[in-house]
């Protein structure tokens, strides 16, 4: 065939298994056009676990990081002010106040009805 | 600091190793050294390959089958298998983007006997106990060298094994099942089961391939060791398929067809009479019982459905 060079595309695939979920990466696969990709996402990664939708991407619709802008992304571990472990000391204050501390397991199970 | 692209070979290699070592994973647009690259296209490629060369004898099996039930539990193996070899070879294409090959140069190696096939898969069946060894054994012999590459240095790889290895445990136990049913039935159905498992010791043997490269005259066994690609040469996978599925064999009344075969207590190792290595030779080289059958299969295949891509082709750009 002469347009076998061009003649598939490059697409990742994403899903997300129920209506709340996060879009996961599946994986990828090549495809002639996105709604063939579309068919053969179900076939390849979805036989058997739930989903709840389907994106479809051209891998050359993806801005990449190399592995010099990789480097970039280490971190310095001196942002404690930024995290709750900055924090922390904070229990041991409440406590002198005979009070307990509001961390963040009790904060994030405030979306409930009222205990 | 100096370009990525400046450091020297010399320094990319170090690196490259350091980041092997610290279990970091890499990945396909990742320097790498040219014989890494190479072994893992052999590797995944010889895999990716050898899902679609069984599945396309096993699907045969399906009319077969003796029930419902059990057609549809072959076919759902058979679409996992083609599933896993989409997987692999989208795995492999990567790695071949600095030669400038795709799919259709593999599917040409494939045919022209440049790139192999499992040797499991040059081998003729002849009954329905023969897929239920199949599914049991030769999958089971699979999952022991699959789930060793797990944590494969090669993000790509490993991630493509841990979707296939969940699967394959369905393919084990269905394989279980189609066994177990024959060793629970009639005289003449355990004496398929036996027959079947005397036809396919050798082959599972062959499985993990020769202990040495002296055998063949080469082996990528070191290569992917070092490379953090595998853990273990193939007679410890050979050991540990011993360990785990001898005593099942036996527990169902079946006899292994090799006499010489003992547990050594002071080795902690089997030991067993050889296979005929130089009919493995001939199986790498396609001349197996059902070599050139089963690549017909895939040329009959590949050839018959071109109008789908074809067609397909004159719509998009």
């Amino acid at each position: 065939m002469s347009n076998e060079k061009t003649f598939y595309h490059e697409y990742e695939i994403f899903s997300k298994r129920t209506p709340s979920s996060a879009f996961q990466h599946q994986f990828s696969l090549l495809a002639p056009n996105e709604e063939m990709a579309l068919i053969m996402a179900q076939e390849n990664f979805m036989r058997r676990e739930p989903v709840a939708d389907i994106w479809i991407v051209n891998r050359k619709h993806i801005k990449r990081m190399n592995a010099e802008e990789k480097l970039t992304l280490g971190r310095l571990e001196n942002k404690e002010y930024r995290t709750t472990k900055g924090y922390g000391y904070l229990k041991k204050k409440w406590r002198q106040y005979e009070q307990e501390m509001l961390d963040e397991k009790e904060i994030l199970s405030w979306g409930g009805e009222r205990k | 600091m100096a370009s990525f692209n400046t450091i020297s070979e010399d320094n990319q290699l170090t690196n490259f190793m350091q980041r092997i070592e610290a279990g970091e994973k890499i990945e396909a647009d990742d320097w790498m050294p040219e014989d890494y690259r190479q072994t893992l296209i052999k590797l995944i490629s010889m895999h990716g390959m050898s899902e679609i060369m069984g599945a396309l004898p096993e699907k045969e099996w399906v009319p077969k089958a003796p029930s419902l039930y059990r057609k549809l539990g072959i076919m759902a193996k058979v679409q996992d298998e083609m599933g896993h070899g989409q997987l692999l070879l989208r795995v492999t294409e990567d790695l071949l983007k600095p030669y400038n090959k795709n799919r259709a140069d593999l599917m040409q190696d494939l045919f022209n006997g440049d790139l192999k096939f499992h040797n499991v898969f040059h081998m003729e069946t002849k009954t329905w106990a023969d897929a239920g060894i199949i599914g049991w054994l030769v999958d089971g012999a699979a999952i022991i060298t699959q789930t060793d590459m797990l944590k494969a240095s090669y993000g790509p790889y490993a991630r493509a094994l841990q979707r296939i290895c969940a699967e394959e445990v369905f393919h084990a136990q269905h394989g279980e099942s189609i066994i177990m049913a024959l060793a629970e039935g009639t005289d003449q159905q355990k004496a398929m089961i036996q027959e079947a498992l005397n036809r396919w010791w050798e082959p599972l043997l062959m499985f993990f391939g020769p202990a040495s490269k002296e055998t063949t005259g080469s082996s990528k066994q070191d290569l992917t060791i070092k490379y953090k690609i595998r853990t273990k040469t193939n007679e410890e996978f050979r050991q540990i398929f011993f360990d785990k599925y001898i005593p099942r064999i036996i527990s169902l009344g079946l006899t292994i067809p090799d006499p010489t075969l003992r547990y050594d207590k002071d080795s902690n190792l089997w030991t067993y009479q050889q296979p005929d290595w130089n009919e493995f030779k001939k199986i790498i080289k396609n001349q197996g019982q059902r070599s050139e059958a089963r690549l017909n299969l895939r040329r009959h295949s590949y050839e018959y459905n071109s109008w789908v891509r074809d067609a397909l082709s004159a719509n998009i750009s």
